[in-house]
């Protein structure tokens, strides 16, 4: 798949780094890039269910293209909203509902997207889709 | 004499694994699950290998070895836990011990208005059953609350609970505090009061030897997966009373006596409990981990694992940021150390731990109701069972001591 190129600097970015500690120190870092949703518009609605950690997503249309502001109180996570703002906002939500994460794999993140109860990141992305999904029948 | 760490380690061949881009695994997630020996692996192969057959139905070889394998490892099992095979029922794991309590016991027992104990320790497997058949039956559930200063039940409360209860349902460790409740005390108390005493034994049959006639609860639920064991397999111990009042939870082949199209009567005693093709495999490698265990002194295995997480309690007291949750100055309990940072969150702490090769875990450990007293959502949690080291232990430090460093 053609990322878009702030999207395609990122992945080559954490491709170069071997040792997952650095990785997580990157993404760690990459949370104070995310399209902020700040805490004060944390509510239930907004909120992410089945994650280890508190994350809000909200997300909307900007003249047909699809963007998401998102936040969470694990760096780690956020730092992963950061990333999925990168592939997903300015895209029309046709495009965001088809997307698969693989971007997660291609930066060597692939324990983040492990199946599980608790993957924050998983949970996340599916919840950008199944809103990029409601803005497409709303619009 | 000390154990011989390096004989231990030897056991468990995933120990020799690399993670995380080469460094060792620093396996601390004992509470959650342990891992297995080359003893349990080998039997559950052989099994699969030479025996493989169903049980109790066909003549053949195999299946008269599969049967006699199976039937061996409750003997075992039973002997391991202090009771007869008479007492043993083989179960999923705690979770369906504690539920066929429930459905099998309390649903055909106990009518509306009469009460359940269970305390604010309990894992959610003790309490959502309850609540439950609370619903279905009208029964009265009474909480025992936990003391967050002293972190031990509030036993004045659990006394005054007691008049009028005929069951209660207490945690004998906690799986996230790793503090052991008095539970001579409990029992002794809740017979006095005329009610029947379940034990959710699941973090304290790995450390301790599990007495069912010395105990003298009713119940002990028990999973073989905490303590060496495969998982899918554990079981309950009850007495032989309470087996006798209780009534089909599942129901299938293996647990009848006949079955016409009209009606079907059952087998006696355990096996009324055991319906369907059981765990085979299983259950022999649950007897092979029980064998395990028997080279060793429990008191002497539970001495080093409290000496480690006593240890890391301690030094964790002094790293700037971080609670402990629960008191690790007794010596009863399990290797559970609980904690968190003050600002690293317990989910980036985990995957940085992870990153160094310490599997540790973290949210609420399926404990909510305790995580709520004490005023938080998760914590990070390391557990250690036989085969951890002391210089483990203080690599775990070292590493967590770095992260807070930097990120803290």
């Amino acid at each position: 798949m053609t990322w878009p190129d702030a999207l395609q600097e990122a992945i080559d970015l954490f491709a170069d780094v071997f040792d997952p500690m650095e990785r997580y120190e990157m993404l760690f870092e990459w949370a104070a890039d995310v399209n902020e949703l700040p805490v004060e518009e944390w509510n239930d609605a907004n909120m992410i269910h089945g994650c280890q950690s508190q994350a809000h997503v909200e997300c909307h249309l900007e003249e047909g293209a699809f963007y998401m502001r998102g936040g969470a109180d694990a760096q780690i996570v956020q730092g992963l909203m950061a990333i999925t703002c990168l592939a997903v906002n300015g895209r029309p939500p046709e495009e965001v509902v088809e997307l698969e994460p693989t971007f997660v794999d291609e930066m060597g993140l692939k324990a983040s997207l492990t199946p599980s109860r608790s993957n924050g990141f998983l949970n996340m992305f599916k919840r950008v889709q199944d809103e990029a999904r409601l803005l497409m029948e709303g619009s | 004499m000390a154990l011989d760490m390096e004989s231990i380690r030897a056991d468990f061949p995933i120990l020799s694994r690399k993670v995380a881009g080469g460094k060792d695994l620093v396996y601390l997630d004992n509470a959650a699950t342990t891992q297995k020996p080359q003893s349990v692996i080998d039997a559950m192969t052989h099994y699969y290998e030479q025996s493989n057959a169903n049980v109790h139905r066909a003549v053949h070889t195999l299946a008269a070895e599969a049967t006699e394998q199976y039937e061996n490892s409750r003997d075992t099992l039973a002997a391991w836990f202090g009771t007869t095979r008479d007492n043993f029922i083989f179960t999923s794991g705690t979770t369906e011990a504690i539920n066929l309590v429930a459905w099998g016991w309390a649903r055909s027992n106990l009518n509306a208005g009469d009460a359940i104990v269970i305390t604010e320790m309990e894992h959610h497997a003790d309490i959502v059953p309850w609540q439950l058949l609370a619903e279905e039956k009208g029964i009265e559930i009474r909480v025992v609350p936990i003391d967050t200063e002293r972190d031990i039940l509030d036993m004045e409360i659990f006394s005054a609970s007691l008049p009028g209860a005929r069951l209660v349902c207490v945690v004998h460790t906690s799986n996230v505090l790793g503090v052991a409740n008095p539970v001579a005390d409990i029992i002794s108390k809740s017979h006095d009061a005329g009610a029947k005493v379940l034990i959710d034994a699941a973090q304290a049959a790995p450390h301790h030897q599990i007495d069912f006639t010395g105990m003298g609860a009713d119940f002990v639920a028990i999973s073989g997966h905490k303590m060496c064991g495969p998982t899918g397999i554990g079981c309950l111990l009850a007495t032989t009373e309470s087996i006798e009042e209780m009534e089909p939870f599942m129901s299938g082949g293996d647990m009848i006596e006949t079955v016409t199209m009209e009606k079907s009567t059952f087998a006696t005693g355990p096996q009324k409990f055991e319906a369907g093709t059981p765990k085979i495999a299983e259950a022999i490698g649950f007897a092979a981990a029980a064998e395990y265990l028997a080279n060793f002194d429990m008191e002497e295995l539970h001495a080093h694992i409290r000496g480690l997480a006593m240890y890391v309690a301690s030094e964790l007291q002094s790293v700037p940021g971080i609670t402990v949750y629960g008191d690790h100055s007794v010596s009863e309990g399990s290797g559970v150390v609980s904690f968190l940072h003050d600002t690293v969150h317990a989910e980036d702490l985990a995957r940085f731990m992870d990153a160094g090769g310490f599997a540790m875990r973290t949210g609420h450990h399926c404990a909510q109701p305790l995580l709520d007293a004490y005023g938080v959502t998760s914590t990070n949690r390391v557990s250690f069972y036989l085969y951890n080291t002391m210089e483990e232990a203080q690599a775990f430090v070292e590493h967590l001591r770095t992260i807070v460093e930097k990120f803290g």
